[in-house]
């Protein structure tokens, strides 16, 4: 007799338990959320700041755990990243990879475990859109320069360097495609007198070539100088300095990381103006789209960053000094 | 020494010798701005930091050993900089307190391959990736500005109109010359490389002179870094990613064997000049991006190919 009653007792009570132990995927029934986030690449500032503001806001929110991953430029790695988040059992996954062709395949690893994406920069197939509006950036820094070569050149540009990244495909194509576009609404430049460089992505690389490229131009003295990013910028720059002609130059960035930031406030920097892109506030707008959507709240299906050109006369405003 | 032993001794340098010279008169003919004195002096600033590095690569490729993580160190060395001088610490002192780390990896690499006998390749690796990591951990990925202007005399300074990294270059190479063909320890390098188990029997320490090479690859690889920072006057994690397999390249391409026992840096310097000057002869005639990587990696294809012919000429038990 008093077996019978302990069986449905002990029933009751591994089912309570269970239930308590957060057995439902409901999201909304869950107290903290798992959120894995698979950064694009740790080896540029931009990603690192992008990083450490989902950090931030992540512990800010106090319900997160954030699992992160490294994407490395690379997405096969991508791919292997999205089955370990699903191992992990996240609830949501912040999926930063650049290679388009790959967002299919992760996108159908996800969809199968029904854990919904936020993509950062690319557009992945049904995940929702958080990022940069890579010719719009492109083309407000374009612009820029272009303004710059009518104020200061007479609208005389006698060559135009392109510091570009070739082997990352159409999103920083983009980006490169909106700068030249802004500067031609401004000045006209023939396509002969616009250089398209190889930067590699490092400034040591970008100095390189701009060092080399220079020697071919001894009389031209109206140089714009844009740029995939600032770490690029920052390359262009020394190359000016060693050899001797920083004064023929104006150089237009992207990104306005810290040190571009840095070097914009030096008085006399030729670096002239970075679109801003706020990685270090992905976060703020990140982890409560991700709770928004978890929670079952509505949501935007794209998200776009604010981009503005940061020049001296703005930087402390946007980036006050601390 | 008869012209016939003179040639055949200083084939492979005499050979690299007459291609740079056609390299340098095809690019004189086809590049309208090749042979100026700015260009030239574009090729010295962008060579010298590879060629400081490759001089010591020699010496210790030619011991029989291998140094991958020479880039690695560039890369830990201009972050510490940056970061000791962002410290307040005068630029001198980050200069050597840098310094000195750099040849701490020296000491590890030295140590790990002669005492505890690991492969140089991987023994070197590890500290790549070590060093490459600490740089990433130290800066936290970013990239940071160097303001003293003093210490970026060192890289964009000049002396009688020469880039001063040109003057670095040359007396590193003058100061390995001196030591591989003039002093004791340079006879002791090629010995080793050549027969190590000789000269361990006949009582050589060939451990000690191992790690010396090494030591020295290491300071040079941190001298080099110091230049880059002084160059770009910003200092990035991600610095001289790769330089580890472009100062391989040149030292191979200027006759010295990845056997070991055979070669010299003036070799290493006609290697160095001839990758520098084919970058720039490309940039200059505005060769495709990709195009560039093919025949750079060509260049390296036959440096490799005429070092195996090389060793399969060379008789036996030599």
């Amino acid at each position: 007799m008093k077996l019978s009653l302990i069986r449905p007792a002990l029933i009751i009570l591994v089912l309570a338990v269970w239930v308590g132990s957060g057995c439902s995927r409901k999201p909304a029934s869950k107290a903290r959320y798992k959120i894995g986030f698979a950064n694009l690449t740790e080896d540029i500032t931009f990603c690192a700041d992008v990083r450490t503001s989902i950090e931030r806001s992540a512990e800010k929110a106090g319900n997160i755990e954030l699992v992160k991953a490294n994407n490395r430029l690379d997405g096969a790695t991508a791919l292997a990243n999205a089955d370990t988040f699903i191992n992990q059992g996240v609830d949501l996954a912040i999926e930063f990879q650049t290679d388009e062709k790959f967002g299919p395949a992760i996108m159908e690893k996800f969809k199968a475990h029904n854990i919904p994406v936020i993509a950062i920069d690319i557009p992945h197939p049904d995940a929702i859109y958080f990022g940069a509006d890579n010719y719009k950036a492109g083309f407000i820094g374009g612009e820029a320069a272009g303004k710059y070569a009518i104020e200061h050149w007479n609208g005389r540009v006698d060559k135009v360097l392109s510091l570009e990244l070739p082997q990352s495909g159409p999103i920083p194509a983009m980006r490169m495609r909106g700068q030249l576009d802004g500067i031609r609404k401004h000045v006209e430049v023939p396509e002969k007198d616009i250089l398209h460089l190889d930067s590699k992505n490092t400034l040591e690389a970008a100095r390189r070539v701009v060092g080399d490229v220079l020697n071919t131009m001894p009389n031209a003295h109206h140089i714009l100088v844009v740029t995939i990013n600032d770490g690029t910028a920052l390359g262009a720059i020394a190359a000016l300095e060693i050899s001797g002609r920083r004064e023929d130059a104006a150089v237009f960035s992207q990104n306005a990381d810290t040190s571009a930031r840095q070097e914009i406030r030096k008085p006399g920097s030729i670096l002239i103006g970075s679109v801003a892109y706020f990685p270090d506030r992905y976060g703020d707008y990140l982890i409560p789209l991700a709770l928004d959507i978890l929670d079952g709240k509505p949501y935007e299906k794209k998200n776009y960053v604010k981009h503005v050109l940061i020049t001296r006369e703005n930087v402390d405003e946007y980036y006050p000094r601390r | 020494m008869s012209m016939s032993r003179f040639l055949s001794k200083h084939a492979p340098t005499l050979l690299l010798t007459a291609v740079y010279a056609a390299l340098v008169i095809y690019l004189s003919l086809a590049a309208e701005y090749f042979c100026t004195p700015n260009n030239l002096m574009t090729i010295g600033q962008s060579v010298a930091v590879i060629g400081i590095i490759a001089a010591t690569q020699t010496i210790v490729i030619i011991s029989g050993g291998l140094d991958l993580s020479v880039g690695s160190v560039v890369a830990l060395t201009v972050v510490m900089v940056s970061l000791l001088e962002g410290k307040g610490v005068p630029i001198f002192w980050a200069s050597l307190g840098s310094l000195t780390v750099a040849g701490f990896v020296g000491i590890i690499n030295g140590n790990a391959v002669t005492r505890l006998r690991i492969n140089a390749f991987i023994a070197t690796l590890a500290t790549l990736s070590i060093a490459s990591g600490l740089a990433f951990v130290l800066s936290s990925g970013r990239t940071n500005l160097i303001a003293s202007s003093g210490f970026r005399a060192l890289g964009i300074g000049r002396i009688a109109g020469l880039p001063m990294p040109v003057f670095i270059f040359a007396g590193v190479f003058a100061a390995v010359h001196i030591l591989l063909s003039s002093m004791k320890y340079g006879r002791a390098i090629y010995a080793v490389g050549g027969n190590y188990e000789a000269c361990r029997l006949s009582g050589v320490d060939v451990g000690a002179v191992r790690r010396k090479a090494y030591l020295l690859s290491s300071l040079s690889a941190g001298l080099a870094g110091l230049i880059l920072a002084a160059q770009l006057g910003a200092a990035a994690p991600q610095s001289a990613r790769g330089y580890e397999l472009q100062v391989i390249a040149a030292v191979i391409l200027g006759g010295t064997s990845l056997t070991g026992g055979a070669g010299n840096v003036l070799g290493t310097l006609l290697g160095v000049l001839t990758l520098g000057t084919l970058r720039n002869g490309l940039d200059l005639m505005h060769v495709d991006f990709y195009w560039q990587e093919v025949v750079m990696g060509v260049a390296l294809g036959l440096a490799v190919a005429a070092d195996r012919l090389r060793q399969l000429r060379r008789p036996k038990g030599t």
